[in-house]
C-alpha cells in the first residue's frame, strides 16, 4: 500500500487548528516498553487534564507511529491512557468549532483519517505484524472510540465511569475518523445504525455485549490483561459477526429493508432539518460492501460540509454552554458549592410530586410533604411505577431502584424536616400561601438551609420578604413535564446570596438539569419569551388563520411542537393564568388575546380535559385525534381576516420575532448574564430548535439588522398596529435597537 | 435511676400498621418494613444518624437475602456506613430483646445511642425444598457424564415435591415438636379454660383495638406506609388492617379447633394473626435524650429473661414479669398499665390465673404469695394481638412503645410489658413515667 504517499499528505497538516497552550512536539504521547516486543503507546497530554485528541496529539501520534513502524523487534502494541480511566475524551470540539473552511475541514478529518488507518495497517486485521491492542476506560466517546476502532482488540475498564460510543450525529456530524465504516464491519450493520444514530455512549456491560468492545476487566488490571493479550500469552476472541455478515450487511434485500426502516424513522424524528443522521444512515448500510479506502474518502467527504455547516456550530455551541452552565455550581472563589444530601418538597402536586421522585431517584433522600395524604399517595406510587419503569428497562440496577424507593419519605405532618439541606415548596400559585409555607419552614430547617420557590408567576423577592434570612430563599423554577424538561430556572431573588445560587445550581446538575441563573422578573426569561409567543400565535388564529397552519409552520421552523398544541399541552388556564401576570407586570404589549376565554369557562382546559383547542384522544398516546379542532374555539363571525392567507414565513415572523423583541428587552435588563445563556435556556427550556443555536443565534444567523427591519415591518401592519400594544410589542429594543 | 447507673430512655417511638399476612403487605420484604420505620424515626427527631453507635434489629424470620437485617434496616434508613448494625433473635421477642440489648450496652458504658427496631414480613416466609429434593438437585448439578445425568434424573420422585413451609416449621418447638398452637392447648387443659371464656376474650381483643383505633389512640404510634406492590396503589395503610368491626361470639363460635381437633378450644378466631409489621424506638440514656433535644416516651424501670417448660411456654409472662418486678422493687399492683402479648386467648387467661394463684408462686417462682390479681381494666387496654396481629419479630418492641404512650394516656406512673416465647422462655420490662 502507498503508505508514503499517505505519510506525505498527513504531513502537510495546517497546524492553525493547533491548541494555544500546545506543548512542544513529543510531549503529547510517550512510547513505554515494559518488555521485549511490546510498546505500550499512552496518550498524556501535558496540557489537558482529560486528554483531547487535538492537533498537538494527533501530531505527536504521527510521530510516535514514525517510531513504532521503524522497530522491527516489535509484535504487540497497547495504547492507553494515563490513566486506566482517562483515556481520550475524543476530537477537539473547539477545533471542530473553528474551521469554517471546507478544505481545512477535509484536511483535519484526513489526517485522523490516515493516522488511525496507519494503525489499522500495523495491526494483524489489516495484514500487519502488531496485535494491537487499545486499553480504554472512564468517557471513550467519538474520536477515542475511532481510534480504538483502528486496534484489532478492544479492551475496556469495567466501571461506571466508563462509556463507549460514537456521539457524534448529537452534534450534527458523523464520525469523521472511520467509525461510519470500522463499526458496521465490526459489529453489523443494524447494531451500527443504532449506535451512531442514537449517538448513545454506552456502559461496559452493553458495549461487550454488543461486540462493541472485546474484553472487559477491572480497571486495576487494564495495562496487564492489554498486555497479555497483545502478547498472545491471554485468548481473546474478537467479535465477529460470523454468518450474519452474509445474510445481512451483505444481503441487499434484507439491508434495504433496514435502510427504508431507519430513514423513515429518522425522517419522522428530524421533520429533514438534520442532514447528519442521513449521511451517516447512508455511510453505515454501504460499508460492507465498500473497500477501506473508498469509504474512508467518501466518510470523509460527507462529514466535511457539516463540520463547516451552520448547524454543528450551532450544536457545538449549545454543547459549549451546557458545559458552560456547569461552573454555576461554583463560587465566585472558584470553590465548588456544598451538595444537597437531604431535601425536602412541599406539595404533592404533579410538579411537587415529579420533582420529588427524581430528587430520590438521583441519589437526594426526599421528604415530601402535602396536607391530603391521597396526594402525596398519588405521587408515591407514582415514583414508584416510574423507578419499576427504569429498572423494567435496565436503565438502574435492582439494588438501585430499591434505594431510590426507599430514599422517598412523605408526611401530611410538618415534621421531619429538620436535617433537609434544601426544601423546595410547589404549593398554590398565591403569595400569602407561599409566603405561610416558608415562614413555617424557616423555623424548622437550619437557618443555612436554603428554602426554595418553585413558583412561575410570583416574585421571589415577594415571597422572601419577612422570611428570616431571606438571602437563602431562592426561584428553583422547574418545567413541566419535571423528569423530561431539561432546564432549571435559578431565580436570583433581591436578597440571595450567592452560595446558595451555586447551591441550587449543584443540585440542578446533580440531578441531571441544565441550570441558568435569571434574575426575578415576572415570568423569568423562558415564560416571559412565551407569553408573547404564544398569544401571538392566538391574534394570528383571531385574524383568521387555521391553528393546524400555524402549528404545522412552528413544527416546520423546527419547535418541538406547534403553539396551539403546547397550549393545549400546558393547560389552557394556566397559560392564561401566566399571561395575565405578564400583562400586570409589563402593560400593553402583553395584552392578552381574549380568544381562550369561552373554552375555559367550559372548563375545555386543554390535554389534560381531553378537550382544549383540538380534541384529544387521551387512549392512543396522547396523539392528536386527526385533524380535529374543538368546535367551541370559533371565531365571532363577521369581521376582519387579515391573517386568512399568510405565508408559512410569516406566521413563523409573526411568532418568534414576537419573542425576539422580548428577548431583546430582557438582554438589555440583564435578565440572564449571557446571550449564550438566552440560547441556553430557550432551547432547552421550551425546545426551540437546536439546529438554530437557541433564540439569539437565531436572530444574528438572520442579521440583527434584517431582524430590527422586519420587526418594524410588523409593527406597522394592520393585523397588529391595529389592536392595543401590538405595536409595541414588535419595537426594537436593547441591542436590536442599536444593531 | 437504676442501681445499674444511668437512666435509659425510649427517646422515641413509631411503628407502621400491622398487616393481616398475605394481604396489603405481600409485597414487602423486612428490610423495606424495617428501614420505612427507622427512617421515618430518624426524620422526626431529627438527629443525625452518625450520631447512632448502632443499628439493632429484632427478627425471627429474616430473609435469606437479608440474614443480617440490622444492617441492611440501617443502610436502607439512611443511616452512615461508619455505623455498624446487627440482628438479634429471642422468637416472639426478638423485638424486645433488641431494647434491652440496647439497655445493657449502655449500662456497659459501649454506647448511649441506638436505633431498635422489630421487623418482620410473615408473608415472605418461604417454601423450601425438602431434603430428599435438595439432595436430588446436588446430584444433579454434580452429574458431569451424560451417565451420571441420566442415573440423577432417574432419582427423581414425587415426594420431593412436598415444601417444608417455613412458617409452620417456624412455629414448631423443635424440641418437643410441639406447634404453638399446642402449648396453648396444654394450658386450655392445665386451667381447665372454657371455650367460651377464649372468644369472650377475643371478641374483647376486637372491641377495645376498634374503639382506640376510632378514639385516634393508635395515631400517636402509627405513620401511615404505602406497601410495595401493586396495593401501593390503593394509598396509605393508616391502621391495622386485623380489627374486625364485627367480631361477635356466634362468628367466634362458628370456629373449629385448629390445632387440636375435635375437642381443643384454641381457633383462628382466638389466636393472634399471622402478620407483617415493624417498630423502631430510639433508645438512649436521659442526659443524651436532652442533649439531643428529645422528649422520652418513658424509662426503662428493669427487665428480665426468664426460662420454663417448653410445652407450656404461654406461662413465660409470669416468670419474667416476677423477675422483673422483684429489679424494679414493685408489686405487681404498682403497675397501672399491663401489656400481656395476645398469642393466645387462652395462654393469657392461664397467664392471668398463673398471676393470682398463691400455689403457682409457692411452686414455680418461690413465693409465699401469688404476685397478684392482673385485672382487666389495666390490661391490653387498646386490645392486643388477637385484634392487631403479632409480626413475631416486631411485637416485643410494639408492646414497650404501647405501654409507653399507655403511661401518658391513662396517667400513670408504671407499667409492664411482657409476652410469652415459643421454646419456654419470657420476657418482661417495666417502664415509668418520666417527668415532664
Amino acid at each position: 500500500m502507498s503508505t508514503d504517499i499517505d505519510r506525505e499528505k498527513s504531513m502537510e497538516l495546517p497546524d492553525l487548528h493547533m491548541p494555544d497552550d500546545a506543548p512542544l512536539a513529543g510531549t503529547c504521547i510517550r512510547i513505554d516498553h515494559p518488555e521485549q516486543g511490546l510498546a505500550v503507546l499512552v496518550l498524556d497530554p501535558p496540557h489537558r487534564k482529560k486528554a483531547v485528541l487535538d492537533m498537538a496529539l494527533m501530531r505527536d501520534l504521527v510521530s510516535a507511529l514514525d517510531e513504532i513502524e521503524r522497530d522491527e523487534r516489535l509484535r504487540a502494541l497497547v495504547i492507553t491512557g494515563r490513566e486506566p480511566l482517562n483515556f481520550a475524551v475524543g476530537a477537539d470540539v473547539k477545533a471542530i468549532e473553528a474551521v469554517d473552511d471546507n478544505d481545512q475541514a477535509l484536511a483535519l478529518i484526513r489526517f485522523g483519517q490516515l493516522a488511525f488507518e496507519r494503525i489499522a495497517k500495523l495491526s494483524r486485521h489489516g495484514g500487519g505484524r502488531l496485535l494491537t491492542v487499545a486499553a480504554v476506560g472512564g468517557p471513550v466517546p467519538g474520536g477515542a472510540y475511532e481510534l480504538s476502532l483502528a486496534c484489532d482488540r478492544i479492551v475496556l475498564a469495567d466501571d461506571p465511569a466508563s462509556r463507549i460510543g460514537l456521539p457524534e450525529v448529537k452534534l450534527g456530524i458523523i464520525p469523521g475518523w472511520g467509525g461510519t465504516q470500522r463499526l458496521p464491519r465490526r459489529i453489523g450493520v443494524p447494531r451500527a445504525l443504532n449506535a451512531i444514530l442514537t449517538g448513545r455512549l454506552f456502559k461496559p456491560s452493553a458495549a461487550k455485549k454488543l461486540g462493541m468492545v472485546d474484553r472487559l476487566t477491572h480497571p486495576e488490571y487494564l495495562l496487564r490483561i492489554a498486555s497479555d493479550i497483545a502478547l498472545g500469552r491471554m485468548k481473546c476472541r474478537r467479535a465477529d459477526r460470523g454468518i450474519w455478515r452474509w445474510l445481512i450487511d451483505r444481503n441487499p434485500l434484507a439491508i434495504n429493508i433496514i435502510k427504508s426502516q431507519a430513514e423513515k424513522s429518522v425522517r419522522r424524528e428530524t421533520r429533514g432539518q438534520y442532514p447528519a443522521p442521513f449521511a451517516a444512515l447512508a455511510m453505515v448500510v454501504r460499508a460492507p460492501k465498500l473497500s477501506m479506502d473508498a469509504g474512508l474518502l467518501e466518510e470523509a467527504e460527507r462529514v466535511t460540509p457539516l463540520i463547516t455547516g451552520s448547524i454543528t456550530k450551532s450544536l457545538v455551541g449549545l454543547f459549549g454552554r451546557s458545559e458552560e452552565a456547569k461552573k454555576l455550581a461554583q463560587l465566585p472563589s472558584g470553590e465548588r458549592a456544598a451538595g444537597i444530601g437531604r431535601a425536602g418538597v412541599i406539595g404533592a402536586g404533579v410538579m411537587g410530586g415529579g420533582i420529588a421522585s427524581l430528587f430520590a431517584e438521583k441519589g437526594v433522600a426526599t421528604r415530601l410533604r402535602d396536607l391530603d395524604q391521597a396526594a402525596v399517595d398519588a405521587s408515591v406510587y407514582g415514583h414508584r411505577v416510574q423507578i419499576d419503569k427504569l429498572k423494567k428497562k435496565r436503565r438502574i440496577k435492582k439494588h438501585e431502584a430499591v434505594a431510590a424507593i426507599d430514599r422517598l419519605e412523605f408526611t401530611t405532618e410538618p415534621v421531619g424536616f429538620s436535617r433537609c439541606e434544601l426544601v423546595i415548596e410547589a404549593v398554590a400559585e398565591k403569595l400569602a400561601i407561599k409566603q405561610a409555607v416558608l415562614g413555617e419552614l424557616a423555623s424548622a430547617v437550619a437557618e443555612d438551609a436554603i428554602l426554595a420557590t418553585n413558583t412561575s408567576s410570583l416574585s421571589v423577592t415577594a415571597i422572601a420578604e419577612g422570611v428570616p434570612h431571606p438571602e437563602r430563599v431562592v426561584g428553583m423554577h422547574f418545567f413541566n413535564p419535571v423528569r423530561r424538561m431539561p432546564l432549571i430556572e435559578i431565580v436570583r431573588g433581591e436578597a440571595t446570596s450567592d452560595d446558595v445560587v451555586a447551591r441550587t445550581a449543584r443540585l440542578a446538575l446533580a440531578i441531571g438539569k441544565t441550570p441558568v441563573v435569571v434574575k426575578d422578573v415576572a415570568g423569568f426569561l423562558v415564560n416571559r419569551l412565551l407569553g408573547p409567543y404564544l398569544d401571538e400565535a392566538l391574534r394570528l388564529w383571531e385574524g383568521g388563520a387555521d391553528p393546524v397552519a400555524v402549528d404545522e409552520a412552528l413544527l416546520d421552523f423546527g419547535m418541538p411542537m406547534g403553539p396551539f398544541e403546547l397550549l393545549d399541552e400546558v393547560g389552557l388556564d394556566i397559560a392564561a393564568h401566566a399571561a395575565d401576570s405578564l400583562q400586570a407586570a409589563y402593560g400593553e404589549r402583553m395584552t392578552k388575546s381574549d380568544s381562550l376565554s369561552a373554552l375555559i369557562e367550559a372548563g375545555e382546559l386543554g390535554k389534560k380535559t381531553g378537550r382544549g383547542i383540538y380534541l384529544w384522544n387521551p387512549g392512543k398516546r396522547d396523539r392528536l385525534v386527526k385533524g380535529d379542532r374543538n368546535p367551541r374555539f370559533s371565531r365571532p363571525t363577521g369581521g376582519k381576516r387579515p391573517d386568512a392567507h399568510l405565508a408559512a414565513h410569516e406566521m413563523i415572523d409573526r411568532c418568534v420575532l414576537a419573542m425576539l423583541a422580548e428577548a431583546a428587552r430582557c438582554l438589555e435588563e440583564d435578565v440572564v448574564a449571557t446571550r449564550g445563556e438566552l440560547d441556553l435556556a430557550t432551547v432547552f427550556g421550551m425546545g426551540f430548535a437546536p439546529f438554530r443555536g437557541g433564540l439569539w443565534s437565531y436572530a444574528e444567523a438572520r442579521g440583527l439588522a434584517d431582524v430590527r427591519k422586519r420587526l418594524e415591518e410588523l409593527a406597522r401592519s394592520p393585523a397588529v398596529a391595529e389592536r392595543t400594544g401590538g405595536a409595541e410589542r414588535f419595537s426594537p429594543h436593547g441591542p436590536l435597537a442599536s444593531s | 435511676m437504676d442501681s445499674r447507673g444511668k437512666r435509659i430512655v425510649l427517646a422515641a417511638g413509631l411503628r407502621l400498621p400491622q398487616v393481616r399476612a398475605g394481604g396489603a403487605f405481600g409485597a414487602e420484604d423486612t428490610g423495606h418494613l424495617g428501614a420505612s420505620a427507622a427512617r421515618e424515626l430518624l426524620a422526626r427527631t431529627g438527629i443525625d444518624p452518625a450520631e447512632l453507635d448502632e443499628v439493632i434489629v429484632g427478627s425471627v424470620g429474616p430473609p435469606h437475602d437479608q440474614a443480617n437485617i440490622g444492617r441492611v434496616v440501617g443502610l436502607r434508613a439512611g443511616v452512615p456506613e461508619s455505623v455498624p448494625g446487627y440482628t438479634v433473635g429471642r422468637n416472639c421477642a426478638s423485638g424486645m430483646q433488641a431494647v434491652t440489648e440496647a439497655a445493657t450496652r449502655i449500662h456497659a458504658g459501649n454506647g448511649d445511642l441506638f436505633m431498635c427496631v422489630g421487623a418482620e414480613a410473615m408473608s415472605a416466609y418461604p417454601l423450601h425444598f425438602n431434603q430428599r429434593a435438595t439432595r436430588f438437585f446436588g446430584k444433579l448439578a454434580g452429574a458431569r457424564s451424560l451417565g451420571q445425568k441420566l442415573s440423577a434424573i432417574g432419582s427423581w420422585r414425587p415426594a420431593m415435591l412436598a415444601p417444608r413451609i417455613a412458617l409452620i416449621e417456624g412455629l414448631t418447638d423443635p424440641t418437643n415438636g410441639m406447634i404453638m398452637g399446642k402449648t396453648a392447648e396444654r394450658l386450655v387443659r392445665d386451667y381447665g379454660i372454657s371455650r367460651e371464656e377464649v372468644d369472650a376474650f377475643a371478641l374483647e381483643s376486637h372491641q377495645r383495638a376498634k374503639k382506640a383505633r376510632d378514639a385516634g389512640r393508635f395515631a400517636r404510634e402509627i405513620v401511615p406506609f404505602m406497601p410495595l406492590g401493586k396495593n401501593g396503589k390503593k394509598g396509605s395503610l393508616l391502621h391495622d388492617d386485623g380489627i374486625r368491626d364485627n367480631q361477635s361470639m356466634t362468628a367466634l363460635g362458628r370456629m373449629r379447633p385448629y390445632f387440636d381437633k375435635p375437642d381443643g378450644v384454641v381457633t383462628v378466631g382466638n389466636a393472634c394473626g399471622i402478620s407483617d409489621g415493624a417498630t423502631a424506638l430510639l433508645i438512649t440514656t436521659e442526659e443524651r435524650a436532652a442533649e439531643l433535644g428529645l422528649k422520652p416516651l418513658a424509662a426503662i424501670r428493669s427487665w428480665a429473661w426468664t426460662g420454663c417448660d417448653p410445652a407450656r411456654m404461654g406461662l413465660g409472662p409470669v416468670y419474667s414479669s416476677a423477675q422483673a418486678l422483684e429489679h424494679a422493687g414493685c408489686e405487681l399492683d404498682d403497675m397501672g398499665i399491663i401489656e400481656i402479648n395476645e398469642a393466645f386467648a387462652a395462654q393469657v387467661i392461664a397467664c392471668r390465673r398463673a398471676f393470682s394463684s398463691d400455689e403457682f408462686a409457692q411452686k414455680k417462682l418461690g413465693r409465699s404469695q401469688a404476685l397478684g390479681h392482673v385485672s382487666p381494666e389495666r390490661m391490653n387496654k387498646n386490645g392486643g394481638a388477637i385484634a392487631l396481629g403479632h409480626p413475631v419479630g416486631a411485637t416485643g418492641a410494639r408492646l414497650l412503645l404501647t405501654v409507653a404512650h399507655e403511661l401518658e394516656v391513662s396517667d400513670q406512673e408504671l407499667g409492664l410489658a411482657t409476652l410469652c416465647i415459643g421454646g419456654g422462655q419470657g420476657g418482661a420490662v417495666v417502664l415509668e413515667r418520666v417527668a415532664a
